[in-house]
């Protein structure tokens, strides 16, 4: 519900300042690296597999274990739990056989990184070579090798389909209407087939943990970490223990996007500790490292037919993914879940057949990236649907606005839309950017083209992913607020202290975030992903916020002789509209209220609790993806770029871009467009430059020379954020989330564009120069 | 290898000797464990990576003359080996005189890496990606070396002899790069094609230099230089000799522009392929050649 | 390896220091000094995260050597703000909305404070060079751009 206290001056809907900018711009702000944690601590490597596809035959260690200074040699034989988050398809350490180029084989930890890298050397690993699996379609015949024979005795999350016996570890279905029959009624279609390549988060702080067991075996870990709450019981689950023998800390995050969600190497760095008893081992990855151990946004080989009547109004899709879900998909299988229940887009189409396929492949392990499947899908759909209004004759903005779902359209899972604003989203768009009118190149070598795509997103999560929160004050009248949410540079701390200080009533200046996370004091967080957090535990913070006002009211009520509904907080003095007395906060939070007669006091410390878990979401059908209520809601949203094709060297510039989004309310307005900012270039940036070179299941641009993200100088000249607002309804204030969603549209608005300018379509980004050239030159745009 | 680089420095002797007769004697005499090194950006990353472990890294900054950069109006412009880039690319008289290498400095990486790289340093890699070396081939640019014999100057042309190779002998330490008087009107373009916008290594560069000159039959000589599409940073004589012998015209330089393609050898790797490569090749001859045709004309 | 003793002055303190030859500056600052404000993003001069100013110029410090820095002054982003007063980069960082993770964020204010110091006012084009070094992930750079086009304003105000 929206949470309205007619506080006279709520920070809600304010561009107030971050509340860690200050920490971070004088150097202050702590990261998990620097933590000090003294002469005690020791330095911990990963032996690795160099092979996509191999048995382990032997590891011999003992050179390594006889060097001075290495303290603890562990291996997958001293592990033997599964672990992972949808799917537990993975040891700490590999037992009988690798999968990927990477795959960590033995840990070790030493006194020194000199030591450690030493012992490195003197540990050798025999291996058996197997015939690896490299591509998805491939994968998924009979013909190919069997990567996880297991897969039939994996604990599995009750929504996801594993196929024993296959490398298929999920299948999700979309059977609505008839779409067999409907392709003759179709007076336009369009198929095709896009590859899109892997990529990465690239953070710019690497993956780091540092564990410590300590005598009685409990664990600490601390981490740069989006998931510490879902660390701790996957970890505990996996080592058979209780949750409550494991704590995790976890700081800053720089940068996370996905990666440091889940569990990847932090399970290393434990695994490692619990043989040396009191010391801390700290794992940081290289950059190198980095890229080829990481979590990868898996590829995607994705199949489209869509078809449309005479007037443009979409009829039938049928539409097939194959997941490159790499080695352990234990994450992965939930982003073809996603994708399969998102694959209509953001559309009304009766008839809709859609197979999404997450396959086992001898690749690194897909986990989960700014948006969840939704750009890699939305990459070939949305130019579909240009292409298919081009075939009809119609202007590709205004076949979306025929076709875009509105306020109750009947979804592709037969879920009914919730009230939204993408209808003006595409409007704003469209008319920020010019539509319709072609600009001028700005020199002869150059062509000029625009280009638009929608998106849409859900939360993908589990139907009790939940929140929880505390509200507390001190002496002075100050806001404690503990969360389990985690600030990875989206500014939710500071949305988490505007929408506090709302529901309490108090300044924003007088609001803290209980910093850093540490799940043995901060309330419970499912994981900082998915967009979740401003509408899941800002509804979390709002109740627990409302629950120490009611606490605070309920005792100057009943000193004053008034009821608490004749009572408000404003700017932190309790009013009351009918005596019009007044009480500062401050002197009584603590120690409560004195009762008449010197008779002791009323009151007390103030503790407000809260909690929120999503508002019902119902299954969805194995065999025809159809239920009620598929997710919690969608963000929607339009992005629109004109850019120029440069015809001597095919290079792309992103001349302006323009991002409309619904958010349900902007908590904090200037944040809100900072996630629109930075999602643009990170899409821009996997659109004109990033892919992991994989050959032979080996990344071959390791690094930043030759894995090339956006730099200041590839930035647009004019970037414009339009910020819709069609309240959610069970959003705080109506907020839903924005922090994926900027990142979706843009491969295709950028695909859209480039085909508006000089005529070529490609099957997949990266649209590198290169490729853009090259294509010109083959189709006659340019002569050699 | 790169699966597990160094996450620091391996180990190494640093070492820094007072003169360079010292240096040159201790280079020589260490010859497979001794290495010279003045930024160390190329260096350190080698090593990290674990290319290169020498066991003694010599910092060959700081002897005698190597930091200063100097201009006589009557000899030219002397650039001590370890003058930074950016001091380079700010110099007066580099960027009244020699504004093709200022140009050729400033688009290497960034600010902060270009206040630790060298020209020298650029050179003595032998990248043929090196940004800089075409502006100075074409500029006629003469190394001083000081070896185990003393001080002798070598000419850049036949200095290179493969992909990181030269003719450079244990001992040897790179002390300046000497650049004579430009001749009168003298315009130059250093064109460079990267993945970003700016701040990447080079997949095609190209540099191009012209200045009317009474030897050739045309009245001017052009240079021009290739970059990142050979074993080693190429110049294209065949440029200069088309352009040498016939009238000036647009058609005349898109001509000699596809000189370059026929000469050149790049290769398919990680970066770009073989194709694309030859065609930029063109293209970039042909954009560079124009506009330093036109500056003259100007 | 050898160890060498070296006087180096950081953020205006005279340090002397015994480093190993191996020792980058960037893990001098962060290990020896404790000054962990420097960021350690790629350890091979591409990413920025590491940069502070040798002399009054921005350089990759993880690739110096700590031994090379004897007798040079350096100033890490600890050493940005005066008396607790922030340094007018900083404060505009903080207005404009140029931090989101922060990773990235002391390597940009020290190539931005150096770019300030020798150009006072410069224009789109010379920030976006200055800074091609500094990779972010989170921003998408513009509010950087803004935060030291509104540095450059204040300066001149106030001088």
């Amino acid at each position: 519900m929206v949470n309205d206290t007619q506080n006279i001056h709520s920070p809600v809907g304010e561009n107030t300042i971050r509340v860690d900018a200050r920490e971070k711009v004088t150097g202050a702000a702590i990261y998990a690296d620097d933590i000090q944690f003294g002469n005690s601590l020791l330095y911990a490597r990963i032996k690795r597999s160099p092979h996509p596809h191999a048995l382990i035959k032997n590891i011999n260690s003992e050179k390594a274990l006889a060097l001075p200074g290495v303290k603890a040699i562990v291996t997958g034989a001293d592990f033997s739990g599964h672990i992972g988050l949808y799917l537990k398809d993975r040891f700490f350490f590999c037992r009988d056989r690798v999968r990927y180029v990477g795959d960590p084989v033995v840990g070790l930890a030493a006194v020194s990184e000199e030591i450690a890298e030493k012992a490195l050397d003197l540990i050798d690993v025999e291996y058996e070579v197997l015939e690896p699996v490299l591509d998805p379609e491939y994968g998924a015949t009979p013909e190919a090798p069997l990567l996880h024979p297991d897969l039939g005795e994996y604990a599995v999350a009750n929504f996801i389909f594993p196929q024993p016996g296959t490398n298929i570890s999920n299948h999700f279905k979309i059977r609505k209407g008839d779409v067999e029959n409907t392709w003759s009624k179709c007076s336009a279609i369009v198929e095709r087939k896009y590859r899109i390549p892997h990529i990465q988060h690239v953070p710019i702080e690497p993956h780091i943990a540092v564990a410590k067991v300590d005598e009685s075996g409990d664990i600490t870990l601390w981490g740069s970490s989006q998931s510490p709450f879902a660390q701790r019981n996957l970890i505990a689950q996996s080592l058979g223990i209780s949750q409550s023998k494991m704590r995790v800390i976890a700081p800053y995050v720089g940068g996370g996007f996905g990666c440091k969600a889940g569990v990847s190497m932090e399970s290393l760095a434990v695994a490692i500790a619990t043989k040396v008893k009191g010391r801390p081992v700290k794992l940081l990855l290289t950059r190198e490292e980095e890229f080829h151990t990481a979590f990868v946004r898996q590829g995607l080989v994705a199949y489209f037919k869509i078809g449309c009547d005479e007037k443009g109004q979409l009829l039938a899709m049928e539409n097939t993914f194959y997941w490159d879900g790499g080695a352990y998909t234990e994450y992965g299988v939930n982003i073809t879940r996603a994708s399969g229940y998102s694959s209509s887009g953001p559309y009304v189409v009766p008839n809709v057949k859609t197979d999404s396929y997450c396959i086992y492949t001898n690749h690194p392990v897909g986990g989960a990236m700014r948006g969840f499947g939704m750009p890699e899908m939305h990459a070939g759909l949305e130019q579909c649907i240009d292409e298919l209004a081009l075939k009809i004759g119609m202007d590709a903005v205004e076949f979306r606005k025929l076709n875009c779902l509105k306020t109750g359209s009947i979804l592709v899972t037969g879920s009914k839309m919730h009230a939204t604003g993408l209808p003006e989203c595409i409007k704003k768009a469209a008319e920020a950017i010019g539509w319709g009118k072609k600009s001028p190149p700005s020199a002869p070598n150059k062509r000029s083209g625009k280009g638009l795509a929608l998106m849409w997103k859900a939360p993908a999560m589990p139907p009790n992913a939940g929140s929880s929160a505390w509200v507390e004050l001190a002496e002075d009248g100050t806001v404690n607020v503990g969360v389990g949410g985690q600030e990875i540079g989206q500014g939710v701390f500071t949305v988490a202290a505007q929408m506090a200080a709302s529901a309490l009533g108090v300044p924003f200046e007088s609001v803290r975030i209980a910093t850093p996370v540490d799940t043995r004091y901060s309330p419970y967080e499912w994981q900082t992903v998915a967009s979740r957090l401003t509408w899941s535990m800002g509804n979390a913070i709002s109740n627990a916020a409302k629950d120490a006002r009611r606490q605070i009211l309920d005792t100057v009520a009943e000193a004053w002789g008034e009821t608490p509904e004749d009572l408000n907080i404003v700017n932190g003095v309790v009013i009351s509209f009918k005596s019009e007395k007044e009480i500062p906060l401050k002197n009584l939070v603590i120690y409560g209220l004195p009762k008449a007669g010197d008779k002791g006091w009323r009151g007390g410390p103030v503790v407000g609790r809260g909690n929120f878990m999503p508002t019902f979401v119902t299954g969805l059908d194995p065999e025809t993806g159809q239920g009620e209520r598929a997710v919690v809601h969608y963000t929607t949203g339009a992005q629109a770029v004109e850019l120029e094709v440069d015809l001597e060297t095919g290079r792309v510039d992103i001349l302006k871009c323009v991002s409309a989004f619904d958010v349900g309310k902007a908590i904090n307005p200037e944040l809100v467009r900072a996630q629109m900012e930075g999602g643009f270039i990170q899409g821009m940036s996997s659109a004109l430059f990033e892919s992991i070179q994989l050959k032979n299941g080996i990344m071959q641009n390791p690094s930043f020379v030759d894995y090339r993200i956006a730099t200041s100088s590839d930035v647009p000249i004019e970037m414009q954020s339009i910020i819709v607002e069609v309240p959610q309804e069970d959003g705080p204030w109506g907020a839903r989330g924005i922090g994926e969603h900027s990142m979706v549209p843009t491969i295709p608005a950028i695909a859209n564009a480039i085909y508006d300018a000089v005529g070529v379509r490609f099957d997949g980004p990266p649209f590198t120069a290169e490729k853009v050239y090259l294509a010109m030159l083959d189709t006659g745009i340019v002569k050699g | 290898m790169s699966l597990n680089p160094h996450p620091a420095l391996p180990e190494f002797e640093y070492i820094r000797l007072a003169t360079l007769a010292e240096t040159s004697d201790f280079l020589a005499s260490h010859a497979n464990e001794a290495r010279p090194f003045m930024g160390g950006t190329d260096v350190f990353v080698r090593m990290r990576d674990g290319f290169l472990s020498p066991k003694f890294l010599v910092d060959v900054k700081n002897l005698n003359g190597t930091n200063d950069i100097h201009f006589d109006p009557k000899t030219g412009l002397t650039i001590g080996a370890a003058v930074n880039m950016n001091r380079v690319a700010a110099f007066p008289e580099v960027r009244r005189y020699y504004p093709v290498l200022a140009q050729a400095c400033q688009s290497v990486a960034s600010y902060q890496l270009r206040t630790r790289a060298t020209i020298a340093g650029n050179i003595c890699n032998a990248s043929p990606a090196g940004d800089t070396i075409g502006a100075c081939l074409v500029l006629d640019g003469v190394l001083h070396i000081h070896g185990t014999d003393g001080l002798r100057q070598e000419s850049l042309a036949n200095f290179f002899r493969g992909p990181g190779k030269t003719t450079l002998k244990p001992g040897d330490v790179v002390t300046a790069i000497h650049f004579s008087i430009p001749p009168e009107d003298c315009q130059g373009v250093y064109l460079k094609l990267g993945r970003n916008k700016l701040s990447d290594l080079s997949i095609v560069g190209v540099t191009a230099l012209a200045h009317p000159d009474s030897r050739f039959l045309s009245g001017y000589r052009f240079r021009l230089a290739l970059a990142s599409v050979a074993p080693i940073p190429l110049i294209v004589e065949a440029v200069e000799t088309s352009l040498g012998n016939q009238a000036i015209t647009l058609e005349a330089l898109r001509e000699a522009a596809g000189l370059p393609s026929e000469a050149c050898t790049p290769i398919d790797d990680v970066r770009s392929s073989a194709r694309y490569r030859k065609q930029m090749v063109k293209n970039l001859s042909t954009k560079a050649l124009t506009a330093v045709w036109v500056k003259l004309r100007k | 390896m050898a160890f060498h003793k070296i006087n180096i002055t950081v953020n205006g303190d005279l340090e002397q220091v015994v480093v190993p030859s191996n020792m980058t500056l960037m893990r001098l600052l962060r290990e020896s000094l404790s000054l962990t404000g420097t960021k350690n993003g790629c350890s091979a001069g591409e990413c920025g995260a590491c940069t502070v100013l040798m002399n009054g110029e921005p350089v990759n410090s993880c690739m110096v050597l700590a031994v090379e820095c004897d007798g040079s002054s350096i100033i890490t982003v600890e050493g940005l703000a005066k008396d607790k007063r922030l340094d007018p980069i900083q404060e505009a960082m903080i207005q404009e909305g140029g931090v989101q993770c922060g990773f990235c964020t002391p390597g940009i204010l020290m190539s931005s404070r150096a770019l300030l110091d020798h150009n006072p006012n410069p224009n789109d084009e010379e920030i976006r060079q200055a800074l091609v070094g500094n990779l972010c992930r989170c921003t998408g750079y513009v509010r950087i751009f803004e935060s030291v086009k509104k540095a450059a304003k204040k300066q001149k105000i106030t001088t």
